[in-house]
């Protein structure tokens, strides 16, 4: 395999009218973490089920790990891992049958469903309740279960939607540190989706936000983050906001504003946020535009989904 | 195909793990026996020469494999409902094996529950014939019936959206498949048009070849045909339930 585990040219899915995935070009590097980063409704899911053969595309085409997701749907099926956004599991099997199961399906031969079952569950931290039923895990244990299900196959690219939904802070931390821990470790190539910036901050060696259906921009988080400038100040306030904004947008040292509609923030972004603050709060004043609060920021991930998208993530 | 297997001996274990189901099934099957042979008997003592619960028999035991291959759509459509198909479906294995283990493990169950049937039937005066090849090629008979229906049940399950709807539609299949056979009467006590509808349903063949097999009755069909169409419908219902399974995935 040369350097893309997964490349995506002209992607599309309808559903009747609904067009949930619009055209997108994806490519991911081998050994790699990638996060699509998107509200709901966006297309993640929908596209993560046409890289993993789940779902024929309208249009487009997909290879994973060199194998044409159409053609070849076998040998990619082989060499992937998936774990779903909601949690897939038989409550009445025990964790030990799941992972056993899972393990004949790819025809693993007995001996080394063995030895990977406890590799993979002193990893997840599973040993403890591994022969009881399914039904009785907890949330947290149920996706780390999953987790484990996904990597026992020893895939080379492994699809994580939403790995993170709906788990405790610590559990969060937890299932990072293995995703890292197997790039690093394992060279295994990871796509993941979420709707958490900070999750794609910390994790991904790449980001793509995607928007209704379409993949609006892709890079670095730090090379993303860069291009807004400096730093940004946020500003809540009440009166004439327009105005207030042609005078900002004048200023020489301000690069770009832009307005959050839902919660009527002004987000400025300068070249030195504390140097400007006061000529900020001038501009304003006389302006018919009374700031009731400002601070003074580092633009993050969550700012570069603002200014492609027009419009903030929320969870 | 191995994946047909892991997928039986997933339903199997999921089974003998379960034992209200397991339990359930068992009594099903001496309810089904003892209730039919006592009460019957009150009111018909003989048909054709022989004893009415030898008679009745065979159909409580298509009867049951009936009921069998209704749970196990309910069973496809609970995993397609839940999702928990799409593990098969990202797994290299073919679609055809998660149909096969479904239907083979829905055939499992109704033949421990024949062989159960029987026993119970012996107990209670029932007699086979004295050819233990008879009563093999029955129950042969009786795993490929219940392919065939598995496989109309898997075709709904594939199709329906909800548990309502699978009944709903299961319902019309099941009763004529039942009822329009001569499962619970001869066949020629029955009017000539009602004969003829008996002739299209493969539940008629499948009860007069095990009349024939294991209870040594004289067949009122021609025996290799029977046995060859209780083949093709089990061919047929495999095929239907790939093709709807195959629709429903591709969207
Ligand atoms: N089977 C389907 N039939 C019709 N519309 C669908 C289907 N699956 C998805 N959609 C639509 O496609 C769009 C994208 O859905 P998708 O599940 O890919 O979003 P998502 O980014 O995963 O969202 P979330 O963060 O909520 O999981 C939505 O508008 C959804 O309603
Ligand atoms: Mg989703």
């Amino acid at each position: 395999m040369a350097t893309a585990a997964i490349e995506a040219n002209g992607l599309v899915k309808r559903y009747g009218d609904v067009t949930a995935v619009a055209g997108i070009d994806l490519t991911v590097a081998a050994h790699s973490i990638y996060a699509l980063v998107g509200p709901n409704g966006a297309g993640k899911t929908t596209t993560i089920n046409m890289l993993t053969t789940l779902t024929p595309p309208t249009a487009g085409h997909v290879r994973v790990a060199g194998y044409d997701v159409q053609r070849q749907a076998r040998q990619v099926r082989q060499c992937i891992g998936v774990t779903f956004q909601d949690i897939v599991l038989d409550g009445d099997l025990t964790g030990r049958q799941v992972l056993d199961i899972h393990g004949k399906l790819y025809r693993m031969s007995r001996q080394e469903r063995k030895r990977r079952i406890t590799e993979l569950v002193q990893l997840v931290q599973l040993e403890d309740v591994l022969d009881r039923c399914v039904k009785t895990y907890s949330g947290g244990m149920k996706r780390r279960l999953e987790l484990a299900r996904g990597l026992l196959t020893n895939p080379q690219v492994l699809f994580l939607d939403e790995p993170t939904q709906g788990l405790d802070p610590q559990n969060r931390v937890g299932i990072w540190n293995y995703i890292r821990h197997l790039n690093r470790e394992h060279g295994l190539t990871l796509l993941l989706t979420t709707h958490y910036m900070e999750e794609a901050e910390m994790l991904a060696h790449t980001v793509g936000i995607i928007d209704r259906g379409l993949l609006v921009v892709e890079g670095k988080p730090a090379d993303l983050v860069a291009t807004l400038g400096a730093n940004v100040i946020r500003i809540h306030g009440q009166g004439d906001r327009r105005h207030f904004i042609q005078q900002l947008g004048n200023l020489p040292f301000v690069d770009r504003v832009q307005v959050d509609e839902q919660d009527s923030v002004v987000q400025v972004y300068v070249d030195n946020g504390n140097r400007r603050l006061v000529e900020i709060v001038q501009a304003a004043s006389g302006n018919g535009f009374r700031v009731e609060e400002i601070a003074v920021a580092q633009p993050g991930l969550s700012d570069v989904f603002l200014r492609y998208t027009g419009h903030a993530l929320r969870d | 195909m191995y994946a047909t297997y892991v997928i039986w001996s997933k339903h199997m274990t999921k089974f003998f793990h379960s034992t209200e189901e397991a339990l359930g099934l068992a009594l099903q099957s001496v309810l089904w026996v003892v209730l039919f042979g006592v009460g019957m008997r009150g009111i018909v003592t003989q048909v054709e020469g022989r004893d009415y619960l030898t008679f009745i028999l065979p159909g409580i035991i298509a009867l049951s494999a009936l009921a069998g291959s209704v749970g196990g759509g309910i069973m496809l459509l609970d995993e397609r409902l839940r999702g928990i198909t799409r593990e098969y479906l990202v797994s290299p294995i073919p679609r055809l094996s998660i149909l096969l283990g479904n239907a083979a493990s829905t055939s499992t169950k109704a033949l421990l529950q024949a062989l159960l049937m029987l026993v119970i039937g012996m107990l209670m005066g029932v007699r086979l014939t004295g050819n233990p090849l008879g009563w093999l090629m029955a129950l042969l008979l009786v795993a490929l019936f219940t392919l065939g229906f598995s496989g109309l049940a898997l075709a709904v399950a594939s199709v329906s959206r909800s548990i309502m709807g699978y009944h709903g539609m299961i319902f019309l299949l099941n009763l004529p498949l039942l009822f329009a056979s001569n499962a619970l009467y001869p066949l020629d006590v029955l009017p000539a048009w009602m004969r003829t509808l008996v002739l299209f349903n493969p539940t008629t063949y499948l009860i007069d070849a095990v009349r024939s097999l294991a209870f040594g009755a004289q067949p009122s069909l021609v025996l290799t045909n029977s046995i060859a169409i209780v083949t093709v419908f089990a061919a047929i219902g495999m095929w239907l339930a790939l093709s709807a399974f195959r629709r429903s995935i591709r969207s």
